[in-house]
């Protein structure tokens, strides 16, 4: 047997949508205080009935648009039935056989085509709460707030080779929706991992929250299996729980096949029909996309391919970007600026950029300065650092009140007389054809002048001097 | 030929301008509910008095005088009234006060009528002799007998009551049509959608029709018009409702294949009636093969599918029936309580309706039933091509004794309602009328029209009377 593993990973990730009621009844989504936001219908009280949330439908569209999926233009909602204490009605309002979405595609940054299976719409239940933690108390409390949140589903086909792979699809998806704006805030992606190796039955690893969670219950599922085929062993169907203090994955339990949910159509809800007005709507509403909006930065202001999609890949840096060049700022240093230096720090200190109090115009004044040739990278960066982790003055007043700009006025001529007599061993050393001390001299001459002149002109009026 | 001073109408009339009339009518109403030998007909399920003289003190000051101003209205056990207990008709529900009325409850009041008791009825409406609940009415001509299902309390309360009253009912399979025959009165089923479900407790809810019964065709009429109208809140509420164009019928057909199952006698009542309706219009037969052989499989099937999970909340967690939890795993709890608390007849449908949902039955039953369904729909469509209404006798039996319903198998059973489901199925507008008696049990004759042409059953209703 060859030692060439094939490995198959599909995805299907849960998020809440950023609509302002719940997806079938008129309770707020922004509600903190427990139970405060809930109804007869998102309690399933007998005799309520759902009535459809449209701009949650208006929502998956788009997702569906942006994932290339073909929209069905009419759609059913299902009711899958089971008992959990968490489930309002014991059935959850669902889509099983026709979704608002299926049969899409990404593309991850190797080129690779990941299929997009389908893209549905589904109630969330109300939320369990353990107060003195899951396994300790002997009670829970049940958050209905949560019950009839609207959610989306989305299946990736097993096209995912790798771990790795797994959680570039994350962010790639994650970015994805952040453009289109449809995502709750404060809400992670819950995700179901499914993998297999060798054309074997799959294992599910259940509602995994993060992406680098993704990746590790992946990383650590994926030897499992390994080990077990190498003792061989056959990897039997069943789902399986990944915990993220030890990083390992336990059986939760056979799967169950997936029709035992006995769906039925809601009989509550009608048939839902997008009209040609809808979507050409939303085609309209469509936002530009990571991936066109990467193409456009290429095109239309040379970036590199590796700037253009760092630049695209969060669409807070994205905006700003835009913003900067919209005052006709040179595009090639702001695209540096920002991939390099201001990510940098952010990456560093663990933050985002919507973490953090970053404008757009202090930006752009120090772009021009770099691009001026008035300050050298090496301030520049102390700047970037102090705005984001210092006392967050603009990196313009910094660099001012440093006296760290290259300014005309400063003598440069004095200070290399002064460093040429205070180093004579190094002069006489260059003068002997040594290039390296010629290096040493402009160093000199730079720290002693805070970096406020540019090397290449420090080395030619040295050069002058010494010959 | 109904008096004109028997119907609602001209109680209403009077009553705008002499309140008295309403406090007499209805202290004649309650004292009937309270009177001990009326309770032991079971036709009240929960009545509050002091809520009923509270609407009476707020009807008092009212400016509007609406269509039913001053009517006590009593409703069936399934449909939510704010604050009264209602519970379907079965033990699980014991305690739940709706948190709001039903969209026929608001409609109603704001004509002006008193929201008088809840009626009995079978547990969520499982049946068709209004037997399967702890209190189980008595048919008003023959205290040994059913008054029928499932909408029992309603049609018998209304044909004991020597007041002005109506009640609202709710059909799915039949249960406003069939108690409607037994206790001799009017029972009107609406076109599916017409009347808002706003509140209605469900059994199958792509069945399900709340609808009117009274004394005569005008009455249930009446409340009828009331109640009916989109509501947004209900998502199979019809944004248009009746056909108001005009109501004249000509040609009538007869459905004769729903006459082979009946009992002799019912037959002759029937054909007698329809046979006098001839100096009227022209009547004829029709044959609808595809209904009699399949409607009442592909109704049990799709109405316990859909009740097998509407069921599925009632499990003792926030409301209704409770038990000790303590110690307990959640799935121990529910079926504790669900085994206690459903009757073997909700045992019986939530088995029936899973099965026939499950993986590697879903296709066969539950699929099958639903594009069924729409060929059966087709099947009453082209005959409404020729005929203006069709006729069938609304049940194969009179009421039955209590000892011989309990004879019948469940199929047996289910058979009773192969005259009734078939419009249900097709959520066809229908009307049961009294066609004559026999032995001084009421025969009823059923006229089935095409969807929202309500208006043609109330003339021809008349017609009868
Ligand atoms: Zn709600």
């Amino acid at each position: 047997m060859s030692d060439e593993t094939t490995v198959m990973i599909g995805l299907e990730i849960h998020a809440s949508l950023n609509t302002k009621s719940k997806l079938f009844c008129a309770c707020a989504t922004d509600s903190t205080l427990p139970n405060s936001s809930c109804c007869p219908i998102c309690l399933g009280h007998p005799g309520s009935k759902p009535v459809l949330n449209e701009k949650a439908v208006e929502f998956a569209t788009k997702i569906g648009l942006a994932l290339n999926c073909k929209i069905n233009e009419d759609f059913f909602f299902s009711r899958k039935t089971y008992f959990y204490p968490d489930m309002a009605s014991n059935y959850q309002i669902t889509q099983y056989e026709i979704p608002v979405a299926e049969n899409g595609f990404v593309f991850l940054n190797s080129g690779k085509k990941v299929g997009i299976k389908r893209a549905h719409i589904e109630w969330d239940p109300a939320a369990l709460v353990h107060p003195s933690g899951m396994g300790k108390s002997s009670y829970v409390l049940i958050d209905y707030n949560r019950s009839g949140m609207p959610l989306i589903e989305i299946v990736t086909q097993p096209d995912l080779s790798t771990p790795a792979e797994a959680r570039e699809f994350m962010n790639l998806l994650e970015n994805v929706l952040g453009y289109l704006q449809v995502l709750k805030p404060d809400t992670t992606l819950k995700v179901d991992c499914n993998i297999s190796i060798n054309g074997g039955e799959r294992t599910e690893i259940k509602n995994v929250s993060g992406f680098a969670a993704v990746e590790k219950a992946l990383t650590f599922e994926l030897a499992r299996q390994k080990q077990e085929v190498k003792r061989g062993n056959k990897i039997e169907q069943h789902t399986r729980a990944f915990n993220a203090e030890t990083g390992t994955t336990v059986e939760l339990r056979k799967k169950e096949t997936e029709a035992d949910y006995g769906y039925i159509f809601d009989p509550d809800l009608v048939k839902v029909t997008l009209s040609k007005e809808f979507l050409t709507k939303i085609k309209i509403e469509l936002p530009e996309l990571p991936e066109q909006k990467a193409k456009r930065l290429q095109e239309q202001y040379k970036l590199s391919e590796y700037d253009a999609r760092v630049l695209c890949s969060d669409l807070v840096l994205g905006k700003l970007f835009d913003s900067i060049v919209s005052k006709s700022a040179d595009a090639i240093t702001a695209a540096r600026l920002l991939t390099r230096e201001v990510l940098a720090v952010l990456n560093h200190d663990s933050l985002s950029l919507s973490d953090v109090d970053v404008k757009a115009e202090d930006l752009l004044e120090l772009v021009q300065l770099l691009s001026s040739g008035k300050v050298s990278d090496k301030n520049a960066k102390q700047s970037v650092i102090n705005y984001i982790s210092g006392d967050k003055s603009s990196p313009k007043v910094f660099l001012e009140k440093n006296n760290l700009l290259i300014s005309a006025t400063v003598d440069l001529d004095s200070i290399i007389n002064k460093v040429i007599n205070a180093n004579r061993k190094a002069v006489v050393d260059y003068a002997g054809g040594n290039e390296k001390s010629l290096n040493f001299l402009a160093g000199l001459v730079m720290r002693e002048a805070k970096g406020t002149v540019s090397p290449k002109i420090v080395l030619e009026e040295l050069k002058k001097k010494l010959s | 030929m109904v008096k004109r001073e028997e119907t609602i109408a001209f109680f209403v009339e009077q009553a705008k301008n002499d309140f008295s009339l309403v406090e007499k009518n209805l202290a004649g109403v309650i004292s009937e509910i309270k009177n001990s030998n009326m309770k032991k007909l079971n036709y009240i399920e929960e009545f509050d008095a002091a809520d009923v003289l509270r609407q009476v003190a707020e009807l008092k000051k009212a400016k509007y005088k609406g269509k039913l101003f001053g009517v006590p209205v009593t409703v069936k056990d399934a449909i939510c009234v704010k604050g009264i207990e209602s519970k379907a008709g079965s033990k699980i529900l014991k305690g739940y006060k709706p948190l709001f009325d039903a969209n026929v409850i608001e409609r109603a009041r704001a004509e002006g009528a008193i929201i008088l008791a809840k009626t009995t009825q079978d547990e969520f409406g499982f049946g068709t002799f209004a037997t399967h609940t702890e209190k189980v009415p008595k048919n008003p001509f023959d205290n040994e007998r059913s008054c029928g299902g499932s909408s029992g309390g309603a049609a018998g309360f209304t044909a004991f009551t020597k007041n002005f009253h109506v009640a609202i009912g709710e059909s799915t399979g039949g249960s406003i049509a069939a108690p409607a025959s037994f206790c001799g009165i009017v029972g009107i089923t609406p076109t599916y959608g017409l009347v808002s479900r706003y509140g209605l407790i469900d059994y199958a809810n792509s069945l399900d029709k709340i609808g009117a019964i009274g004394k005569n065709a005008e009455d249930a009429a009446l409340l009828l018009e009331v109640i009916a109208g989109y509501d947004a809140r209900d998502s199979t509420s019809l944004e248009n409702g009746f056909k108001k164009e005009d109501a004249t019928i000509k040609r009538l057909a007869v459905i004769k294949d729903f006459f082979e199952g009946c009992d002799e006698e019912v037959k002759k009542v029937v054909q007698k009636k329809i046979s006098e309706l001839r100096k009227f219009y022209e009547v004829e037969e029709v044959s609808l093969p595809l209904n009699v052989k399949y409607a009442l499989a592909a109704y049990y099937i799709i109405a316990t599918c859909e009740a097998s999970t509407n069921l599925a909340k009632l499990s003792g967690l926030r409301y209704g029936a409770q038990g000790d939890v303590g110690g307990k795993h959640f799935d121990e709890y529910f079926s504790e309580i669900r085994s206690r608390e459903f009757s073997d007849e909700a045992k019986r449908r939530i088995i029936l309706g899973t099965f026939a949902r499950m993986s590697g039955y879903r296709d066969a039953y539950y699929l099958k039933a639903m594009r069924v369904r729409t060929k059966l729909i087709n099947e009453f469509n082209n005959a409404f091509k020729r005929y203006d209404l069709l006729l069938n006798p609304t049940m194969p039996v009179v009421a039955p004794k209590f000892c011989e319903i309990e004879e019948l198998t469940p199929l047996q059973n289910f058979a009773m309602d192969l005259c009734t489901v078939p419009a249900n199925l097709a959520g066809l507008p229908h009307i049961s009328v009294n066609a004559g008696f026999i032995n001084g049990l009421p025969v009823g004759l059923m006229a089935i029209a095409p969807h929202l042409q309500e208006r043609r059953l109330y003339s021809f209703a008349k017609v009868m009377e």
